[in-house]
């Protein structure tokens, strides 16, 4: 809309201030960064600055593959100060096919150009399918686009569980041989690319790696996973509000019941919280508003590497196990156990029974 | 007392204090391992009751971690019976078909050993193997750092990474617990049968050190 009126090229202040918010929440904006990055209120200033700077803001470029859009939508609902256009507007999306207004021959002109001009941010959404013909975007295969635009990019944010390790699309069978952007972009990225894990992604956090490479012009520091160390350096479990009724024995065995009511602990109904490492306890999402915990909903882990598969199901303690040899077939792991110890009473009581002619002759020697 | 019996001094106070502090902290691990595995009891409004068997799970593994290094220690430089040989592989994989072939029933008699059977060797062989297994799992699966120096992801992430997640870890770390129970039990049993079938008090000396011998043993 505002593109419509003209206000692109307007600076960024004076477009928040048309679009309702004001000096001061731009202000609040940043400072709530700062704190997300963990930075002191010096910062904020330095924030601002680098933020205004409009025209110097490297632009982002925002492919779409795989998925089901959900980051795009978990981003344009991001509310803080109150304008989703706020997000946008720092990011600088040259291009997002979900969300542009444009659409054909002039979008495509300005997908070139970005890439003719290269030093753009890359968003990857989704992932990317590695069998020709699976994912095609105008005749072309998804993993050849992203492969013509990431030698360019200054930094690939793979945004989202699917763009991160394959998540949804990539869970048991994967027809399409659906892979995450490092594993198809290979070692040669390697620290350029920011898994920014959770489906969707937290849009606080997407800001505030973007804000951290206008500060510093580096990427955060990354975990093993490739995800900045900021953000998913803790477990779920260890920050949940719900923790202190895990520490006390309180919990909800059924879903309906009072405990439930009373938001116990939903460690029985499966939370994965104690196995995934990601900032929801803290940052939440919807402005803040709650996260699925929070709502009720015991973690699923989607912010852990494989989650759909080894986190399944959603609402068991511990995955099924399978046996090799009993293919298809999954055994929990508290059966393993009780069968391997009944097979052993079993043993012993033969052997018992054996040994008796043992001890009648031992008696006599 | 059966005849050509005679009383051996067979573990020394060290050896017995030992085995029954592992004996204790592998009940206390086991025990508040299932409850953190499955909560089968709540606690009362003012309680802390996983808190409390989190902290002994914990505290737990660090004796039996500590036993474990004792007893290594002992086994090469105990004055009493420093007993590593009897441990070696390659000479006990020779015994075992015998061994076998005694507990089957398809033989009367077995070769008399030192102190441990071939048997009994390699599972307290593989004990001090799984103690280090479940420790290296358990601190994968510990959020949490040592003394504010370094995180136990830092340190034993990969571990996770390495069995494909930390929800596998918890299969392998619950599955190497259950390993020890089956053995554990086994090997409660078989100290019970020696003492029924040889009358050779074996299970007694755990508590008063001695036992009765008919032989030597076979010298190492």
């Amino acid at each position: 809309m505002r593109k419509e009126h003209g206000l692109a090229t307007r600076d960024l202040v004076d477009r928040l201030r048309y679009s309702g918010v004001g000096r001061r929440d731009f202000l609040k904006f940043c400072g709530l960064t700062a704190g997300l990055l963990g930075l002191s209120e010096a910062y904020i200033p330095r924030i601002a600055n680098a933020l205004e700077k409009g025209t110097k803001r490297p632009p982002v470029v925002w492919l779409n593959f795989a998925s089901d859009t959900g980051c795009t939508e978990s981003l344009i609902k991001a509310t803080y100060p109150n304008a989703a256009d706020l997000v946008l507007d720092i990011l600088s999306v040259d291009y997002n096919e979900t969300i542009m207004a444009a659409a054909g021959q002039q979008v495509e002109e300005i997908l070139q150009k970005s890439l003719k001009e290269g030093n753009y941010i890359l968003v990857i959404e989704g992932g990317i399918p590695t069998k020709h013909g699976y994912g095609m975007i105008a005749g072309k295969d998804m993993m050849d686009i992203a492969k013509e635009f990431a030698p360019k990019a200054i930094a690939i944010l793979a945004v989202g569980s699917c763009a991160t390790y394959g998540g949804v699309p990539a869970a048991n069978p994967n027809p399409s041989a659906i892979k995450g952007v490092a594993d198809v972009l290979g070692p040669a990225y390697k620290g350029k690319i920011v898994n920014l894990d959770l489906c969707p992604v937290n849009v606080e956090v997407l800001v505030a790696v973007v804000v951290n490479y206008l500060l510093f012009k580096k990427l955060p520091e990354l975990d093993s996973f490739g995800r900045p160390k900021t953000f998913y350096g803790q477990l779920i479990h260890d920050n949940c509000e719900r923790r202190a009724h895990f520490d006390a024995g309180r919990f909800v065995e059924k879903f309906g019941t009072e405990e439930e009511a009373l938001g116990h602990c939903l460690y029985k109904m499966g939370c994965k919280g104690p196995m995934t490492h990601a900032p929801c306890p803290k940052i939440m999402y919807n402005d803040r508003v709650s996260w699925c915990i929070k709502a009720g909903a015991p973690c699923i882990g989607c912010g852990e590497q494989g989650w759909t598969d080894k986190f399944a199901g959603f609402y068991e303690r511990l995955p099924g196990v399978s046996i090799p040899g009993f293919k298809g077939v999954e055994f929990t792991a508290d059966k393993i156990g009780l069968a391997a110890g009944a097979a052993a009473a079993i043993g012993i009581a033969a052997h018992a029974l054996g040994s008796t002619k043992r001890i009648k002759k031992g008696g006599e020697e | 007392m059966p005849k050509k019996m005679q009383l051996k001094y067979e573990w020394n106070v060290a050896y017995r204090i030992e085995h029954w502090v592992h004996v204790a902290s592998m009940i206390v691990l086991i025990f508040t391992g299932f409850y953190i595995h499955w909560p089968f009891f709540g606690g009362g409004p003012e309680s802390q009751i996983m808190a409390w068997m989190r902290f002994l799970h914990f505290l737990s593994m660090y004796t039996l971690l500590i036993g474990l290094v004792l007893r290594i220690y002992m086994s090469f430089n105990s004055r009493f019976d420093a007993d590593w040989r009897d441990f070696s592989v390659i000479q006990n994989l020779k015994g075992v078909p015998e061994m076998i072939a005694y507990y089957t029933f398809l033989k009367d008699k077995h070769t008399e050993y030192r102190k441990y059977n071939p048997l009994q060797a390699f599972t307290y062989l593989s004990w001090a193997g799984i103690i280090i297994l479940q420790a290296l799992t358990g601190f994968a699966l510990y959020s949490g750092d040592f003394f504010g120096l370094f995180s136990s992801q830092a340190a034993f992430g990969w571990l996770n990474r390495l069995l494909g997640g930390e929800s596998h870890t918890r299969v392998w770390h619950f599955l190497i617990m259950w390993y020890f129970i089956i053995t554990a039990v086994v090997h409660v049993y078989m100290s019970l049968l020696q003492t029924l079938v040889k009358r050779d008090r074996t299970f007694q000396s755990m508590f008063t050190g001695y036992k009765l011998s008919s032989a030597t043993g076979k010298k190492r």
